[in-house]
């Protein structure tokens, strides 16, 4: 709690009144405020040479840390706050509500509604020095997903993917496949009772898409997730995955949201396939011990996340939280917050400060890998009734 | 600072005001009343709109049109077909979670007044220095945090919880019914509300004669008799209102599903929470759903209210 | 069940004194079998919290294999990063609540048993609607609303929301204690010539005291242990205890459920404590369920 006394000082004081005494003034009319403020703010700090000034993140835990944070403000001249979130969801509610924050790392799929509701700016290429050393795939899903007008709106910092994770103690070596999920003779185990879904539409939607593209021989399902920037599943799509789904359940363990419960339960023996992220398993078989444990890519493709560092509009130092997010894939801190995470960076050249039993996890990738991974989405609002519905029928 | 005599002049003021009728009246019942209206009925309302307005899919805002399709959503293009005889319903996911409601919180209410009764019964019946000690053993786990008590079966239930380790550590394996599901949300909403149901039942125990019964008894009544006749007619404010006290709350519930459902028992209140904050985040549909559970709980203590007086639901 | 009337006249003296015998043993029985019943109610009421009290003192959070007991888990709650500041939270946010839900409960039940006015009865009602309504709706729709009018989710829109939902149980407990006060006390005073805050101070307000200090408490603990409203209404900003403990549920770590079944032992114990010292004192009974010793108070 130290950290909070250390922001003294005399400019962001006076910045921070004029923020909340707009709280009365519409949105667009305080824009222009925030503004004048930002410009009134870089122009004091530039003239004091003690001015330190304090960035506002909100932000998944690991970025709370104090290893990431010693090591952000080490080399950025900036005092780091941290609100700690757990949803992409709610860092777009916060943002929208509050001029707050200055930084939000949202996962991919939520940024381009942050730039629809106007909410955020351009990346400052020059403050993100470390921008063009990402893996060229993740600048292209920037490409697809979130530039405008030839300018992009955020900055990829750590990525991970989503497969299944099985107990080799009773599950025999079989090709990877979402088929072991649905069809109870795919592998020679009885299965029933003992497969969990993660307990969320974003990722389990889509695995029930994958599964169909293969299954079905109808690869539209996979081009929904692959060919814009939403998803664009028609309703008779929806419906067909949904049905699915409903079968599914009866033979499910359960399903499941939150990495740790996930993790404990595994271990415990509650279900032997488990539809995971790939860092839980690693922090199963790092800080367990557990062995047994093996995570796939199932050969229909896997979802990848990446999150996403955005600049709010209304930020009142935009370059220092540049800066900040600069730091977050530059090689030392990128590489704290791998650690944290168990997750990689997008930049293959944080790979270089890890340990080697720690790169191997969560080091770099051969790029060819990439081509498995289709990156989550939104759905496209034309069908998102429709897709919150079928999802609500599958948990009824 | 003020001088004494305008100290004074202060209190005549007010002693003169109190002894007004219309501002003691103002006093007195006027900040609630503000509350009440500022808190409960404005909210209320502004749900009631909400639920008729759509929400923009981008940027979560309110779009004052009026629709009821959020309403219609609720009861129309479920997938789920239930039949009776000839009849064939399709029910949607929203139906489901009222209907799972609604039967999970009648069978809490009635296991909470069959395990209760008896206690009730007994407590009515103990020496003053016995009915402390079961009175704090009571009141004990009733004042401890409803959260720490759902946990609680948490630990107990599960293919690894307690009640499993045990039965596989005396070799009769682990049992399907333990595991995390209806049972264990059961179970844990019926520990939640029983005291409710115990506190409310033994209040109107408490002022039964108990000579009566004896009388009744000597007389030749049989048990059943003296139950059906005295007994159950006597308590019946405390049935009722202790029934009202475990079998709303359930309907509602969140944290017990959520804790022991293993995301397989969506009750009405996690498709509400999903709704208002969870993925699926829209204002409008939430507060249909809402406004639904509303009235058919108004419509169930307005039929409950006919029969039996609020001033005799206890304190509780 | 065997009843003795209607029996045959014919009947010796011995098979009558059988009869009363066995009848005596079932009645027995019957009366033995309902102190039993009675007895397991009890343990069913308490197991699960005796089992977090024994696991918080245990090695693993498993109680099998059972791995030893330790002190560990109760000297990790200091360095638990978040727990101090929800505790912190949770005290203020009950609190105020608290105070604000007793001065308005006390004031609406002078209101409603003191003076007869239209509506009086909807007024009653919706002063205890609170109490009745499902915590997710009263959040949800609280959460709405606070958001429209501009009170984002936050400390203040938690002590608003707990203290409608405080309220209730100040207004049941209060009005109950003044129905059954005698107002004839009240009018001696006057008669003597005292003035209507003298007559309060030294007449009603003893009278009425501890009924007040159960009000406040029940709004208090209501509050502290709320979880669902202030799910919706605190924001991310305010943690409160239970948020906390249940971030620690849904996120079962081991090393979690340790710290988390020694909060929960302490919880346990402190209320434990609490509630022995109100029950020595006042007549916490009558407040929570009927008039039982009633006469202890005065």
């Amino acid at each position: 709690m130290s950290r909070r006394s250390e922001i003294t000082n005399d400019t962001e004081a006076s910045t921070n009144n004029q923020q909340t005494g707009t709280t009365g003034v519409s949105r667009r009319a305080y824009l222009a405020g925030a503004g004048a403020a930002t410009m009134f703010a870089t122009a004091g700090c530039a003239g004091s040479s003690g001015g330190t000034p304090t960035i506002n993140i909100i932000t998944w835990n690991d970025f709370a840390q104090d290893p990431v944070l010693e090591s952000v403000e080490e080399n950025v001249d900036a005092t780091v706050e941290i609100t700690s979130s757990t949803s992409s969801t709610e860092m777009f509610q916060q943002m929208n509500q509050s001029a707050d924050f200055d930084i939000a790392v949202p996962n991919n799929n939520l940024v381009p509604r942050f730039l629809n509701a106007e909410l955020i700016e351009p990346v400052n290429t020059d403050a993100v020095g470390n921008y063009g050393d990402i893996y060229q795939k993740f600048r292209d899903f920037v490409g697809e997903q979130f530039t405008q007008d030839g300018n992009a709106y955020g900055v990829p910092i750590r990525w991970g993917w989503y497969g299944y994770a099985y107990d080799t103690r009773e599950v025999p070596d079989h090709e990877p496949s979402y088929n072991i999920m649905f069809e109870d003779d795919y592998v020679d185990t009885d299965l029933d009772g003992e497969v969990i879904m993660y307990d969320e539409a974003a990722k389990t939607m889509p695995v029930a898409a994958l599964y169909l593209a293969a299954a079905e021989d109808d690869p539209s399902y996979r081009e929904a997730l692959t060919e814009n920037d939403r998803m664009t599943f028609t309703e008779d799509q929806i419906q067909t995955m949904r049905d699915l789904l409903i079968d599914q359940k009866p033979s499910l363990q359960g399903y499941i949201s939150s990495d740790t419960t996930f993790i404990q339960q595994f271990q415990q023996g509650n279900f032997l396939v488990g539809h995971s992220g790939r860092n839980e398993v690693i922090r199963l078989r790092e800080n367990q011990g557990a062995d047994w444990v093996e995570f796939v890519v199932p050969q229909e493709g896997a979802m990848a996340w990446y999150e996403t560092a955005v600049v709010s509009q209304e930020s009142d130092n935009p370059e220092t939280a540049w800066e900040v997010v600069n730091e977050y894939i530059a090689p030392g801190t990128g590489a704290e917050l791998a650690r944290q995470g168990k997750s990689p960076s997008c930049n293959p050249n944080v790979a270089d400060e890890l340990e080697e039993s720690e790169a191997e996890l969560y080091g770099r990738i051969d790029p060819e890998r990439f081509e498995q991974f289709i990156p989550f989405k939104d759905i496209d609002p034309d069908v998102q009734e429709p897709y919150n519905a079928a999802w609500e029928e599958v948990k009824a | 600072m003020a001088a004494p005599d305008r100290d004074e002049t202060l209190r005549a003021a007010l002693v003169s005001g109190l002894s007004r009728r219309r501002t003691s009246l103002g006093v007195t019942a006027g900040p609630g009343a503000i509350w009440i209206v500022l808190l409960l009925i404005a909210p209320l309302a502004f749900m009631t709109a909400v639920s008729f307005a759509s929400i923009d899919n981008v940027t979560f805002n309110i779009i004052w049109e009026p629709t009821v399709n959020n309403y219609r959503d609720l009861v129309v293009g479920g997938t789920t077909e239930y039949s009776l005889g000839p009849l064939v319903y399709t029910a949607t996911a929203f139906e489901k979670a009222v209907l799972l409601s609604y039967s999970i919180a009648t069978v809490a209410t009635v296991l909470c007044l069959t395990f209760a009764f008896p206690l009730a019964y007994v407590m009515a019946r103990l020496d003053d220095r016995a009915f402390k000690i079961v009175i704090y053993l009571v009141l004990l786990p009733f004042f401890t945090m409803y959260l720490v008590r759902a946990y609680s079966w948490r630990l107990m239930f599960g293919q690894s919880g307690v009640l499993n380790q045990v039965l596989g550590a005396v070799g009769i394996g682990p049992i399907g019914a333990f595991e995390f599901g209806i049972p264990a949300v059961i179970v844990g909403l019926t520990h939640a509300y029983f005291p409710y149901m115990l506190i409310t039942l033994y209040a109107s125990l408490d002022g039964l004669d108990f000579s009566l019964i004896e009388a009744a008894r000597d007389l030749g009544a049989s048990r059943v008799d003296v139950i059906r006749d005295h007994i159950i007619p006597l308590t019946l404010p405390g049935i009722v209102g202790g029934s009202l006290f475990v079998f709303v709350p359930s309907v509602g519930a969140f944290i017990t599903p959520q804790i022991l459902g293993q995301g397989k028992v969506q009750m009405i209140g996690i498709l509400i929470e999903q709704r208002a904050i969870g993925e699926a985040t829209n204002a409008a549909t939430a507060s249909a759903a809402s406004m639904a559970v509303v009235v058919s709980i108004v419509v169930a203590m307005f039929l409950v209210f006919r029969y039996v007086d609020l001033d005799e639901l206890g304190g509780v | 069940m065997a009843t003795e009337t209607g029996e045959p006249a014919e009947q010796t003296g011995k098979e009558y004194a059988d009869q009363f015998r066995n009848h005596q043993r079932i009645e027995q029985l019957l009366g033995n079998g309902l102190y039993a019943f009675a007895a397991l109610m009890l343990v069913f009421l308490w197991l699960p919290l005796l089992i977090i009290v024994f696991l918080s003192f245990a090695q693993s959070p498993n109680l099998l294999p059972f791995d030893g007991l330790t002190l560990s888990n109760y000297q990790g709650i200091a360095g638990e990063p978040g727990l101090r500041s929800s505790v912190v939270s949770s005290f203020s946010i009950a609190t105020f609540s608290a105070i604000i839900a007793t001065t308005l409960g006390v004031l609406a039940s002078f209101a409603l048993t003191r003076y007869q006015f239209p509506f009086r009865e909807v007024y009653r009602t919706f002063g205890i609607i609170p109490m009745i309504v499902p915590g997710v709706i009263l959040g949800v729709g609280l959460r709405f609303y606070f958001l429209t009018v501009g009170i984002n989710p936050s400390f203040l829109a938690t002590v608003l929301t707990h203290s409608l939902y405080g309220l209730p149980f100040v207004l049941l407990i209060v009005s109950a204690r003044l129905y059954t006060f005698d107002e004839s006390l009240e009018e001696a005073a006057r008669d003597l010539g005292a003035d209507p805050l003298t007559t309060f101070r030294d007449v009603t307000f003893p009278v009425i005291a501890p009924a007040i200090g159960a009000g406040f408490l029940f709004a208090w603990v209501r509050s502290f242990e709320d979880y669902i409203r202030a799910l919706f209404v605190s924001g991310i900003n305010t943690d409160p205890l239970t948020q906390w403990m249940f971030g620690k549920i849904t996120k079962a770590s081991a090393e979690n459920l340790n710290v988390l079944n020694a909060v929960s032992t302490l919880v346990v114990l402190a209320i434990a404590v609490a509630l022995a010292i109100a029950m020595n004192y006042g007549n916490v009974t009558g407040y929570v369920a009927g008039t039982r010793d009633d006469a202890d108070e005065e």
